[in-house]
């Protein structure tokens, strides 16, 4: 394999003195898109990203051995990550008072800290506070896309028509009909692996070559459609067979992406900056402006429309105003909130688009933790064979309260899990004893395990929500983001049916449960944050229009996760995108006519 | 964004492991932090819980104290090298209890009742010398199974290579 590297044209110097056509906030998967559909239209985009652009192969190194790395992959001393127990036992802001000269969210601390050193924010930089909150966070050049899980699901009318389905919440105002093309231009355009399952529920997308399963997988597999459950290889947002685009290369099966916290150096899986930025960037109508912290949307006081953005330099601290004639927001569900509550003026004194009081709240995601690990007895002192060179593992969809009504909770979950060697034994730690036995015993099961976690949707409610600390700033002077946000009852039930209804699988199955996992992660851990900026064709209980237009300020759009009515139990990123190139299309159409 | 089970896995050992620590494993003759007869003694013991057999080396051709030597050498949280030296001292004292004699001057089967019985309170640890089996298989597991022998010559580990047509595996069918 060669792999070519292109060198990007230089980043066009940034002219503040002009009116752009768009400023788009963020550059993650919502803002990459953002940038892509309206460039491609034909409009004069400045992007804005709050971190900086890093060298990006250099630091994910995605085949380095352990062994070659100095501290086989941790993070140098002085950083730290926080743990589990620490989240559970303190409260926000986790970083105050740390002697440790870096903090990290959890995910600084597995599989390999020190590649997302440069690529996680130092919460000591970036603190919140309030109730208790895993959040990660990524300022850089793409945002989470550089490291995330790259399972890229669809969403059916299960979800956009929960309300209509069980009666709880509101009903998103588009439907599985309406988003099908646009889920189908991303697929197209940034490719996806898969396998055809024709499950309503989780409806396939136009998939590339799939991914395997191993030995364990396929056993499982085969039980569970017995009992009329589906396990199916990994959706990765992943290209197998390549696409069109000069900088990504297709997947070669390395096994990075399980190795570490994700990351891909040769940009097989997507990114935003590979797949969606610069390619923008070589139409000439995007301009990228980094370390841009955006704190206001500004308002034209005749008008009442946005007419910008101002925002802090985060290297010399000064503050700056980049002008626009569309103000669109992707900065992520908690920074985009945290953006239109900055955004106060004599018109919206309760910050930009916030007439209805909601900017904030519904906010939602997934809860996850429960779940069950399995010996496969079969597989136990066979050879080693290759079971991670693969972009995941593999996806159990969601089969509860689809037609059945569970006693305890509504809607649903689905599991995510793997099996079989990788690179460490983790059975090692759980394996008693020392000596020749113990050397033998690890090796013997090394590729013996499967495991299943589940992700469950937490509900949109009202009571869930953010605002903005009256006291705590962050390193920029700009007030932080307080949570007062609380898995309820009905996550608990969810939770404790997902712990059963694992075991009863891999029992079904003929696989020894060897580990039922009960505990419910920290809220925040699934990095899945949803719904503070809503959709709805109410603008007394909705934010946004079904175009993620604001309600109140026409040329003001947020075409992130905020927008989501509900979390579903599906991974978000794919319908993020999805939604942003619909909406942009229809900005872009609008943009012409002059209607914005 | 997600975290697969084996993530999860991997982050709970991750924090069972040793802390933000050290340099190059290369095998230095002169220990980083420890004495030489606290290297000894580590480099000893993480042999004993992973030994030499036929498949493949153990701790010590690994390099394992090595590596942990130079971990704690440059660790930011001091308590934790302090850790290992109070333990290895836990250890010495048990030894003159049990047997009158150093770790390293007991002979082979005198070193494997010291490890036996302080292997013995593996899953409820109580005494300073039981707590620190804990530690060192910890560090030994860590340090061995990233290692050259370890991942290769033990593990035989497959992956980690480019595969140019199909994935290994098999078909969902």
């Amino acid at each position: 394999m060669t792999l070519i590297r292109f060198k990007l044209s230089q980043e066009q110097d940034v002219d503040l003195s002009r009116t752009y056509d768009a400023v788009v906030v963020g550059s993650g998967a919502a803002g990459g898109m953002a940038a892509h559909v309206l460039t491609s239209q034909g409009m004069k985009v400045l992007l804005l990203e709050a971190g900086k652009k890093i060298p990006i192969e250099q630091e994910l190194r995605s085949m380095e051995w352990p062994y070659d790395h100095p501290r086989r992959g941790e993070a140098p001393p002085g950083d730290h990550a926080i743990r589990y127990n620490e989240y559970t036992v303190r409260q926000p802001p986790y970083a105050k008072g740390s002697a440790f000269k870096h903090v990290f969210s959890y995910v600084g601390g597995w599989g390999g800290s020190d590649y997302v050193k440069n690529i996680l924010v130092d919460e000591k930089d970036h603190p919140y506070t309030g109730t208790r909150y895993a959040w990660v966070r990524a300022r850089l050049l793409g945002g989470k896309t550089n490291i995330w899980g790259r399972l890229a699901l669809r969403l059916s009318d299960y979800d956009f028509k929960g309300k209509t389905h069980d009666g709880y919440g509101e009903d998103w105002p588009i439907s599985y009909a309406d988003l099908e093309p646009y889920y189908d231009k991303v697929d197209l355009y940034l490719g996806i692996s898969g396998h055809k399952e024709n499950l309503p529920h989780l409806p396939d997308s136009l998939f590339q070559r799939p991914n395997k399963l191993s030995a364990a997988e396929v056993k499982l597999r085969q039980s569970l459609k017995q009992m009329g459950r589906t396990l199916t290889p990994y959706r990765a947002g992943v290209t197998t067979d390549g696409v069109k685009n000069k900088y990504r290369s297709k997947c070669f099966g390395r096994g990075a992406c399980g190795r570490r916290p994700g990351g891909c150096d040769i940009h097989a899986a997507f990114d935003s900056p590979t797949g969606l930025i610069y390619p923008a960037m070589d139409t000439g109508n995007l301009t990228l402006r980094t370390n841009a912290i955006a704190h206001e949307v500004l308002v034209d006081p005749k008008t009442g429309k946005a007419r910008g953005i101002s925002f802090v330099d985060a290297q010399n601290h000064k503050t700056y105003e980049a002008k626009a004639k569309v103000v669109v927001l992707a900065a992520s569900t908690l920074e985009s909130a945290r953006l239109l509550l900055l955004s106060k003026s004599r018109q919206y004194p309760n910050g930009i688009g916030n007439t209805s009081g909601h900017v904030g709240h519904n906010f939602c995601e997934h809860v996850m933790g429960p779940g069950v690990t399995g010996l496969v007895k079969e597989l136990v002192g066979t050879e080693p064979t290759l079971d991670d060179g693969k972009p995941g593992g593999f996806y159990v969809a969601r089969f509860r309260n689809l037609e059945d009504k569970q006693p305890g909770f509504i809607r649903g979950y689905g599991f995510e899990g793997g099996s079989g060697f990788s690179i460490f034994p983790d059975s090692a730690w759980n394996t008693p004893g020392f000596g020749g036995q113990f050397k033998k015993s690890v090796r013997d099961h090394a590729g013996a395990f499967i495991g299943l976690g589940g992700f469950g949707e937490v509900l949109a409610r009202y009571e869930n929500y953010v605002d903005l600390d009256p006291e705590v700033k962050d390193a920029w002077g700009i007030p932080v983001l307080r949570f007062h946000y609380q898995f309820g009852d009905n996550e608990k039930k969810m939770c404790e049916d997902m712990a059963n209804a694992g075991k009863e699988m891999l029992e079904a199955a003929g696989i020894e449960v060897i580990g039922v996992d009960k505990n419910i992660l920290t809220e925040g851990w699934s990095i899945h944050e949803l719904g503070t900026a809503r959709m709805g064709n109410d603008p007394k209980t909705s934010v946004l229009n079904q175009f993620q237009q604001s309600h109140d300020v026409k040329n003001l759009f947020v075409v992130d996760g905020s927008s989501h009515v509900s979390a579903s139990c599906q991974n978000p990123t794919w319908t993020i995108m999805a939604l942003a190139w619909r909406s942009c299309e229809h900005l872009a159409d609008e943009f012409k006519r002059g209607n914005v | 964004m997600t975290i697969s089970r084996r993530d999860m896995i991997q982050a709970t050992a991750a924090a069972m492991a040793l802390p933000a620590l050290a340099k190059a494993p290369s095998p230095s003759p002169k220990p980083l932090f420890f004495t030489p007869g606290e290297f000894a003694l580590v480099d000893e013991m993480s042999d004993m819980i992973i030994p030499t057999d036929a498949q493949s080396g153990g701790a010590r051709a690994a390099g394992v104290a090595a590596y942990i030597d130079g971990r704690l050498a440059e660790a930011f949280e001091k308590d934790e090298p302090q850790g290992w030296r109070a333990g290895i001292q836990a250890v010495e004292a048990l030894s003159q209890e049990m047997h009158a004699k150093t770790f390293m001057g007991s002979t082979p089967e005198q070193r494997l009742a010291l490890l036996t019985r302080i292997a013995a309170a593996e899953s409820d640890p109580k005494t300073d010398a039981e707590k620190f089996f804990r530690t060192i298989k910890s560090g030994t597991i860590r340090a061995y199974y990233t290692s050259k022998i370890g991942i290769h010559d033990d593990q035989r580990y497959k992956g980690n290579v480019i595969q140019p047509g199909e994935y290994a595996g098999y078909d969902a069918t």
